[in-house]
């Protein structure tokens, strides 16, 4: 604390002997981040729409004006594929919501204050092994001689092993909810912080049962939580193309898997327009998101 | 119905929560266990050896893709934690928060293949605008600053990996009072002097553990990468490669459980860490709260 201090009583002739130049470039510094997302990530983003109606090429694409690309997506099975792929996201957002937020109320309601932290690391730990393997990793799990099949037929619970586990549309699911239930714990444990801890005893008092208490208190007062964590996992069960492309069978394709389907065809304008399709509708949900639940509600917790 | 009036109760809840990490953890646990196999997976006998790590220690591809992965990983986090540390004083300081939030936190939204795709196209449409400018001027000083390669990765990354940073910084910044910063400003402290005298030491915590997850994240990062990167080849675009083409070896398992065994380690050291550093700040205040009693 003496060095500080010390430094603090030096540092005033230096403060202000410094011209202002530090200061304004100080200023700019904060500003960085910020300019860096707008010309690396909104930019890309945004000129998605502007590449997917260029003419495409025989290697690349040139400027120009041409449906052909969003053509080759709506008029071709790709539609159907891409509603599907939303159809099996969905399942795997509510069996995520179903095995995932209960657990984000018990950590909130009845695990020490102290320890709530500590609990949450345990679901960064899956998360922190790299997708890659965990996707791989589920083959041998799921696979006719895996661990699954082995273990329910060592336990005599079934005589034939279940083949519909892997390079189907259920392992497609299970992908999912195995790589995406960490996100609901997370965003029900920031969501659960607008629910105080009293509000479970104020509806005991009042004797609210455990239906009533979770469907007309926690619901809506952690809606806007809950909602960002589910719109991330239908948007990455969407986009993810590892996951069809390891676990699915026939015609398990998702958005992602067609765009890098057409990167590999050359074909970039398709593959531009599955991106701007994937980012409408991403800020369809957001701006319906928020205008239900005020999405800025989320981080009021970190302010 | 409290905890406590039935404890068993809490006692399953506790049981379901430990259940389902360990189900998320099974195939990391499984593919370790297949690892040390010297009959691989499927043999009816399980002998141990190390043998299929000495393999991927010697593999010259690998051990190159592993020193590019580093060396991303590395610069990712360099260049990234104090970007999102940056973003970080900015949004607190910002009188309209809903840019900055978008920014930061919708790549989190954007799927791995969409963003990869995107920037791809991008950088590569960029590139031929600036020839184009170059061949315009007269100079070909513009050209190549966007071919693929580690800048294109290192760009994909640091957007990856900053809306983690951000948050993690976010929230260790919540427990830190401004009206230090103010204080020590007041005693004549530089706004730099303020900020790493006074408010680093405090959030300190928070950056050392985004720098950790941007290692991790990095290290494991795959789809980004391989759209971006160009000629190298980074760790899990080899393993992919390898078990894309041949299956799962066993060298493919081993390579697994290795990477894997690094990230739980560093994250249980982070765990370990924390833990022991709260005791030790627990038992300080303790003896300045109570000096008769802790002596």
């Amino acid at each position: 604390m003496d060095s500080t201090t010390s430094k603090a009583a030096g540092g005033s002739s230096v403060g202000s002997l410094r011209p202002s130049l530090s200061e304004t470039m100080g200023k700019w510094a904060f500003r960085l981040p910020i300019i860096f997302m707008v010309v690396f990530f909104a930019l890309p983003m945004a000129l998605t729409v502007v590449f997917s109606v260029f003419e495409r090429t025989m290697f690349w694409m040139e400027p120009g004006f041409s449906l052909l690309a969003y053509e080759n997506f709506f008029f071709s099975a790709r539609l159907n594929n891409f509603l599907s792929s939303m159809y099996y996201s969905l399942i795997a957002v509510a069996i995520c919501f179903v095995l995932g937020f209960p657990i984000a109320v018990f950590l909130r309601k009845s695990v020490p204050q102290v320890a709530q932290h500590r609990v949450v690391l345990l679901f960064i730990l899956p998360f922190m092994v790299s997708e890659v393997i965990r996707v791989f990793a589920l083959r041998p799990v799921l696979q006719r001689n895996g661990l699954v099949n082995e273990t329910l037929m060592d336990l005599g619970l079934i005589s034939e092993p279940i083949t519909a586990l892997l390079y189907s549309h259920t392992g497609v699911i299970i992908g999912e909810v195995m790589s995406f239930l960490p996100f609901i714990v997370f965003s029900g444990f920031l969501a659960m912080e607008a629910v105080p801890k009293y509000i479970f005893e104020v509806c005991d008092d009042l004797g609210a049962g455990t239906v009533r208490r979770f469907i007309d208190v926690i619901l809506p007062l952690a809606a806007p939580g809950i909602f960002a964590g589910c719109v991330f996992i239908f948007v990455n069960g969407l986009g993810v193309a590892l996951l069809p492309n390891i676990l699915g069978g026939a015609g398990a394709v998702n958005a992602g898997l067609i765009a890098t389907q057409a990167i590999a065809a050359l074909d970039f304008p398709l593959a531009m327009a599955v991106s701007a399709i994937m980012m409408a509708t991403l800020m369809g949900l957001l701006y319906i998101g928020h205008r239900l639940f005020d999405l800025t509600k989320i981080l009021s917790p970190i302010n | 119905m409290n905890d406590y009036t039935n404890p068993w109760l809490h006692r399953l809840k506790w049981a379901y929560m430990l259940l389902i990490v360990v189900t998320l953890m099974s195939p990391v646990f499984y593919v370790m266990y297949i690892s040390f196999n010297a009959n691989g997976f499927g043999a009816n006998e399980y002998d141990f050896t190390w043998e299929w790590y000495g393999l991927i220690f010697s593999d010259k591809l690998l051990m190159g893709a592993l020193g590019w992965t580093m060396t991303l990983a590395v610069t990712t986090t360099v260049i990234g934690v104090p970007m999102a540390l940056l973003a970080a004083k900015f949004y607190k300081r910002a009188q309209n928060k809903v840019l900055p939030v978008f920014l930061l936190l919708a790549p989190l939204f954007v799927a791995p293949d969409i963003l990869g795709s995107a920037l791809l196209v991008f950088f590569k449409n960029t590139n031929i605008v600036f020839v184009t400018l170059g061949d315009a001027l007269g100079t070909g000083i513009f050209d190549g600053w966007f071919d693929l390669g580690f800048m294109t990765a290192l760009i994909g990354l640091i957007i990856y990996t900053i809306p983690y940073s951000f948050v993690v910084i976010l929230i260790t910044m919540g427990r830190y009072n401004p009206e230090q910063t103010e204080a020590a400003r007041s005693c004549g402290a530089t706004a730099w002097q303020a900020f790493w005298d006074i408010e680093f030491p405090q959030i300190r915590a928070g950056v050392f553990s985004a720098a950790s997850f941007t290692l991790i994240l990095c290290f494991n990062e795959y789809t980004r990468t391989s759209l971006l990167k160009g000629g190298f080849d980074t760790f899990t675009t080899v393993l992919i490669s390898q078990m894309l083409n041949t299956g799962m070896s066993e060298q493919s398992y081993a390579m697994s459980a290795f990477v894997s065994f690094v990230a739980i380690a560093i994250i249980g050291g982070i765990i370990i860490t924390t833990m022991l550093r709260a005791e030790m700040l627990a038992r300080q205040h303790r003896e300045v709260a109570e000096p008769a009693a802790a002596n």
